[in-house]
């Protein structure tokens, strides 16, 4: 053959492989074509053998011819494959899923209200330098009542009927048996927090065998009822995010002298007065005063040099108010239409 | 207590008039705490005060009467029917519920026939009203009654008035009357006291010797004093003490005993009222009892007496029970006429404990037992005197006897002011703090920085500079007190993660709900889980004196509570939960503790426990029922949660509260654990906790319903794992190989894992299990298993050879070692 001829052969097949791929539809077949005129036996490279038949001076142009074929096919074979890919996400692209099916159920878990109650609490006092401190449930009578100033059939041991294990040991009433063995064991300056379970014999809607208290306690050369009223107005503002105030009301504890119940803002009205707060605008949240200095005696520490403040308060009571829960039992039945809201 | 607004206003003169609201404002303020606010006369409305003009019998009725009266002076008369015998003569004043009238009942008058005659309305009884239960007749006012015709009923009643529920701090026995009420609000609110009429002038005869009074003992008794009252006719009360007795919760009963209620409730000083002729030895003892002696009290009982108890003694017979409860055989009654009238102060403990014992609450026991102030004896019995005087018809026969043989000293306290603003915060000068004193009583003097404080005799509670602080601010108003916060003067130190908080998250985040349940529970459900007697947590500690069966133990394990849970959420068709719990356990302590009583605190370990039943949650439709493994997953959680990359595997183990078949252990190298807790051990490892399904008997005594399966971790056993560090990620490819054998039922796939690890090829990064597969045809008793075992080097990229012979020395060693044949 001459050169023109081996010319015009390879751009015959070009053509022919052109029309060739154009009704493959998928990439094995067109892997096939492009071997059949690009492969070492294929039709190209057969043609190509012409070439040393041919004069020397014929040669390049042949060989530009050649490639240019070449370059053709595998840019017609890239064209074809992307062709292909490009109908196949077209095609997909076509799927309708409903949406609106319900969702895979995944976690599904909770926290106790009043374990998250509980954290949050312990986190904002955090920030003013308190740490937990923790005791244990069952108590020495010494702890729960005589060292806090409430000796045996004192009139104040009516305020809280106690479960009793033996004569000495009981079910501790109140959180407060924590400050005793923080005092007993740190010497100031202390700052703690003592969440934990609390019993004592009472059941109705607002009160509960068991409920969880959060105390309090600070202890240093120069702690003042400013003090206790400051840090209380920052835990109420903080946990019922709102700009709610409080007030200290004269009451009665016998290891605080002076003494406070502490109200807030109601959370419901506010102010003006609701069925809530009993028209009176205002929520008892807890109990609270300076450390009486027969506690400071009880524990070893100087009640000339130092002087302290410490509160308690009801975590079931900070949730209710919090989250309008309605009874106090349902924190305790394990119920689970109660324990997935939260 | 209850206090009556009126009663209080007649005690105290207030430098402005208030309303009941505003003095429950000013009391709560001053720490007199007022729980409510009770309006009295709210049960009728439309009854009007009217005089009686005239009255007829029924022309058809012999029982009936027809009464004209009116409710206006001058005014026409209406005719009305009554059924009552006591219709009064014209000029008495009566009580006409009108048409309109609304009655306790829900009853609202309309005008109706009785016996042909048409009644607007009708003439009410006590009881109509609902004030007790008196229907012998209508009321009738007394003669002289000021209330104006045709005024609402209440005001005649004493029921245009409020009561106050007063709650007494239990250091202020002093503000138990309502004198001591209007101490307080005079000192919150300003102005004076005003002391009821005691005085005796005029009611005066001139009587024998007093009587003789004996004080055994000080300590038991600071003053006694008597008065004999004679000539005394026993009769109802006067409507007015009546009806004020009842607004604050007590029966009338007759002129003698309400009396002593009435000056109790008035002045807070509880008096007894003898019959004077009963008492023959002309000396009254206070002593203690004797062991062996007894009192008939007055409510007809046998009291046994303990030495403890202070009794009231006519020479040698005991004649009351001191402060608590009169004897029988010397009260008043309807034919007294001679009265020996008792006021005295008692020691509060004593009379606490008596009353206590005995199960005898009362007004009196209430007040004693928080202190009564001796100075106040002579003033009530002049009170209480002069009034038997005036409503029974009595002379006061000589002189009062008094015995007062521990009257208290009062010594001044020093208050330093610096103290003051140390304290309070608040920087109060010396007349800001002298004013507050005085306004309560105390005699105030400078002293050296400070000042010198005297309380008065009533204030009991008040013996050292912090409760004249404590005084300070709240008559100068806790108000005062702006917020500060306390110094940062020390950094919060170093402290453990808790390891509840640390499981509570990680089973939340796993899909558990977490659910806190009591401390305490029934001996039935403690005994629910079926442990052997040997187990420590079979012996339960025992709540002395609990309100109901359901608080008569301390749990020791958590599943039971959990259990119980899970049933009760059934009984409301949610069937599908999984719970958990993270909290303490309470075990006596010692090995075999006993009944004794105990002496000591208990061990209260934290554990975490679960409890699952139904299906989990599916997509569309039900998911998966919940097995053993979900148990499982959630246990190791928790022990991840705490105790990070610690090494824990499973052992089939006999657990007595799960099913013989699905009970494991997991169990950690002995030497990880937390060194001061005891766990039990399989071999060289401790147990930190069980998985399974529960048992079915265990599921009954809860009430569960179809299978449900359970964990429990014991957390404080478990190390707490420091902060992990970075594993390098691999930076080479590895390469899998699984492995196919065909192996016996018996072999739990924790053998399988223990023969990979004991073969210890360093290039093995992790196995798995693809398959577990048990048919008929692999022959009885066999199973199939097909593992996958990861081959990697952190250095290089493994060859074929490498990981071929790797992977066939541990197929060697399982083959011989399960032992197993290669499939």
């Amino acid at each position: 053959m001459t050169s023109n001829e081996i010319i015009s052969n390879l751009e015959r097949l070009e053509a022919d492989f052109e029309s060739a791929i154009r009704p493959l539809g998928d990439e094995q077949a067109i892997r096939v074509a492009q071997a059949q005129y690009l492969g070492k036996t294929g039709r190209v490279s057969e043609l190509m053998k012409e070439l040393r038949t041919l004069p020397a001076a014929d040669k390049p142009a042949v060989g530009a011819a050649a490639n240019k074929v070449k370059q053709t096919i595998e840019q017609l074979v890239t064209t074809a494959l992307d062709g292909i890919t490009k109908a196949a996400q077209q095609a997909d692209l076509q799927r309708r899923v409903d949406v609106t099916l319900p969702a895979r159920p995944i976690g599904g878990g909770r926290l106790h209200l009043l374990t998250q109650v509980r954290l949050e609490a312990v986190q904002i006092f955090a920030e003013l330098g308190f740490v937990v401190a923790e005791g244990p449930q069952i108590e020495t009578d010494w702890h729960n009542f005589e060292a806090l100033g409430i000796p045996k059939d004192h009139a104040a041991r009516d305020m809280q009927d106690t479960f009793f294990i033996s004569d000495e040991i009981l079910l501790r009433s109140h959180t407060s048996p924590v400050q005793i063995r923080t005092m007993q064991t740190q010497k100031p300056p202390i700052r703690i927090v003592a969440p934990g379970q609390v019993y004592r014999r009472d059941d109705d809607p607002t009160h509960s065998p068991m409920f969880t208290q959060l105390e309090g306690l600070a202890v240093d050369t120069d702690i003042s009822f400013g003090d206790l009223k400051g840090t209380l107005l920052h835990f109420v503002k903080r946990f019922f995010k709102q700009d709610l105030g409080i007030r200290l009301r004269p009451s009665y504890f016998q290891f605080t002298e002076p003494s406070a119940e502490v109200d807030m803002q109601c959370t419901f009205c506010g102010g003006p007065g609701c069925r809530l707060c009993k028209q009176t605008g205002w929520l008892e949240i807890g109990g609270s005063g300076m450390v009486d200095p027969v506690v400071f005696e009880h524990v070893g520490i100087d009640p000339e040099r130092y002087t302290g403040f410490a509160f308690g308060m009801g975590l079931e009571r900070m949730a209710m108010l919090r989250h309008a829960v309605t009874d106090i039992k349902y924190y305790y039945e394990g119920d689970v239409r109660f324990l997935e809201q939260f | 207590m209850r206090v009556l607004w009126s009663w209080l206003l007649e005690l105290c003169d207030l430098d402005r008039q208030i309303t009941p609201e505003q003095g429950a404002a000013a009391l709560t303020r001053g720490g007199l705490e007022i729980e409510g606010i009770e309006a009295l006369g709210t049960g009728f409305s439309g009854v009007v005060v009217a005089e009686v003009v005239a009255k007829r019998p029924h022309p058809d009725a012999a029982k009936l009467t027809l009464v004209d009266v009116i409710t206006e002076r001058g005014g026409a008369a209406t005719q009305v029917v009554c059924g009552a015998s006591n219709v009064p003569e014209p000029g008495l004043k009566v009580l006409w519920a009108q048409i309109g009238a609304t009655l306790p009942g829900n009853i609202t008058l309309a005008a109706k026939p009785v016996k042909g005659i048409v009644s607007p309305g009708m003439l009410c009884a006590e009881d109509e009203l609902g004030l007790g239960d008196d229907h012998a007749g209508i009321v009738v006012l007394e003669a002289g009654d000021p209330t104006p015709l045709g005024a609402p009923a209440q005001h005649a009643l004493g029921l245009a008035d409020h009561v106050l529920e007063l709650s007494a701090p239990a250091n202020r026995g002093d503000v138990l009357g309502l004198f001591g009420v209007a101490r307080e609000l005079v000192a919150v609110l300003g102005g004076c006291v005003v002391p009821p009429d005691a005085e005796l002038a005029g009611f005066l005869s001139a009587g024998g010797a007093p009587t003789k009074i004996d004080i055994a003992d000080p300590a038991l008794c600071a003053r006694y004093t008597a008065r004999v009252i004679e000539g005394v006719t026993v009769a109802p009360s006067p409507r007015r003490i009546a009806q004020r007795l009842r607004a604050v919760g007590v029966r009338a009963i007759s002129n003698l005993v309400d009396v002593t209620n009435y000056v109790l409730f008035e002045l807070g000083q509880p008096l007894h009222a003898f019959d004077a002729n009963t008492l023959k030895a002309g000396t009254i003892r206070v002593t203690a009892a004797r062991d062996t002696e007894s009192l008939v009290t007055l409510d007809g009982a046998q009291r046994a007496l303990v030495p403890g108890d202070i009794v009231i003694r006519d020479g040698d017979r005991i004649v009351a029970l001191a402060g608590v409860m009169g004897g029988r055989d010397t009260e008043v009654t309807a034919g007294t006429t001679r009265v020996l009238l008792e006021s005295a102060s008692f020691q509060p403990l004593a009379i606490r404990r008596t009353a206590k014992r005995l199960a005898l609450p009362s007004e009196a026991s209430l007040r004693f037992s928080r202190g009564v102030d001796p100075e106040l004896a002579a003033f009530a019995s002049a009170r209480a005197a002069r009034l038997l005087c005036q409503l029974a018809g009595g002379r006061i026969a000589g002189e009062l006897a008094d015995a007062y043989p521990a009257k208290r000293a009062v010594a001044p306290v020093h208050v330093r002011l610096p103290r003051v603003k140390l304290i309070t915060g608040v920087a109060l000068d010396a007349n800001a703090c002298t004013g507050a004193l005085e306004r309560l009583g105390c005699a105030v003097s400078p002293a050296g920085d400070g000042l010198a404080v005297t309380p008065p005799s009533w204030r009991v509670d008040l013996t050292r500079e912090v409760d004249m602080i404590e005084e300070i601010l709240r008559i100068s108003g806790y108000e005062q007190v702006q917020s500060t916060l306390p110094a940062l003067r020390q950094a919060p130190g170093i402290h453990d993660a808790d390891r509840a908080d640390l499981a509570r998250h990680a089973l939340a985040a796993a899909g558990a709900l977490e659910a806190i349940t009591y401390g305490f529970q029934s001996a039935e459900r403690a005994n629910a889980l079926g442990l052997p007697g040997s187990d420590r947590r079979s012996q339960p500690i025992a709540i002395k004196n609990p309100m109901s069966g359901e608080q008569a133990v301390m749990r020791t394990s958590l599943v039971p509570n959990l259990g119980a849970a899970i049933a009760r959420n059934q009984s409301f068709g949610r069937r599908d939960v999984c719970l958990f719990e993270v909290g303490s356990v309470f075990l006596k302590r010692g090995e075999g503790a006993t009944e004794r009583p105990m002496h000591e605190l208990a061990d209260e370990p934290v554990w975490a426990a679960g409890v699952l039943a139904g299906k989990r949650r599916g997509r569309i439709g039900d998911g998966a029922p919940y097995d053993a493994f979900d148990a499982k997953a959630l246990a190791l959680e928790a022990i991840r949660a705490v105790a990070g990359t610690l090494d824990v595997r499973t052992e089939v183990a006999a657990v007595p509260y799960l099913h013989p078949g699905v009970a494991g252990a997991l169990v950690v190298d002995r030497s990880a654990l937390t060194s001061d807790i005891d766990v039990p051990t399989i071999g060289s490892r401790g147990i930190v906790g069980w998985f399974g399904e529960l048992h079915p008997d265990v599921r009954a005594r809860l009430g569960i319903d179809g299978p449900a399966f359970a964990f429990e971790v014991h957390l404080d056993a478990l190390p707490l794992a420091p902060p992990p560090a970075m594993q390098a990620i691999p930076k080479y490819p590895g390469s899998d190989r699984d492995v196919s054998l065909l192996l016996a039922e018996s072999i739990p796939a924790a053998r399988v894992e223990q023969v990979i690890d004991d073969a210890a090829e360093p290039l093995v990064a992790g196995i798995r299990l693809l398959e577990d597969y048990r048919d008929a045809k692999l022959g009885a008793g066999n199973k199939s298993m097909l593992w996958s075992i990861a081959y990697r080097s952190p250095e290089r990229t493994l060859t074929v050879a490498e990981v071929d012979h790797a992977h066939e020395r541990i197929v060697r060693r399982l083959v011989a070692e399960l032992p197993a044949q290669q499939r």
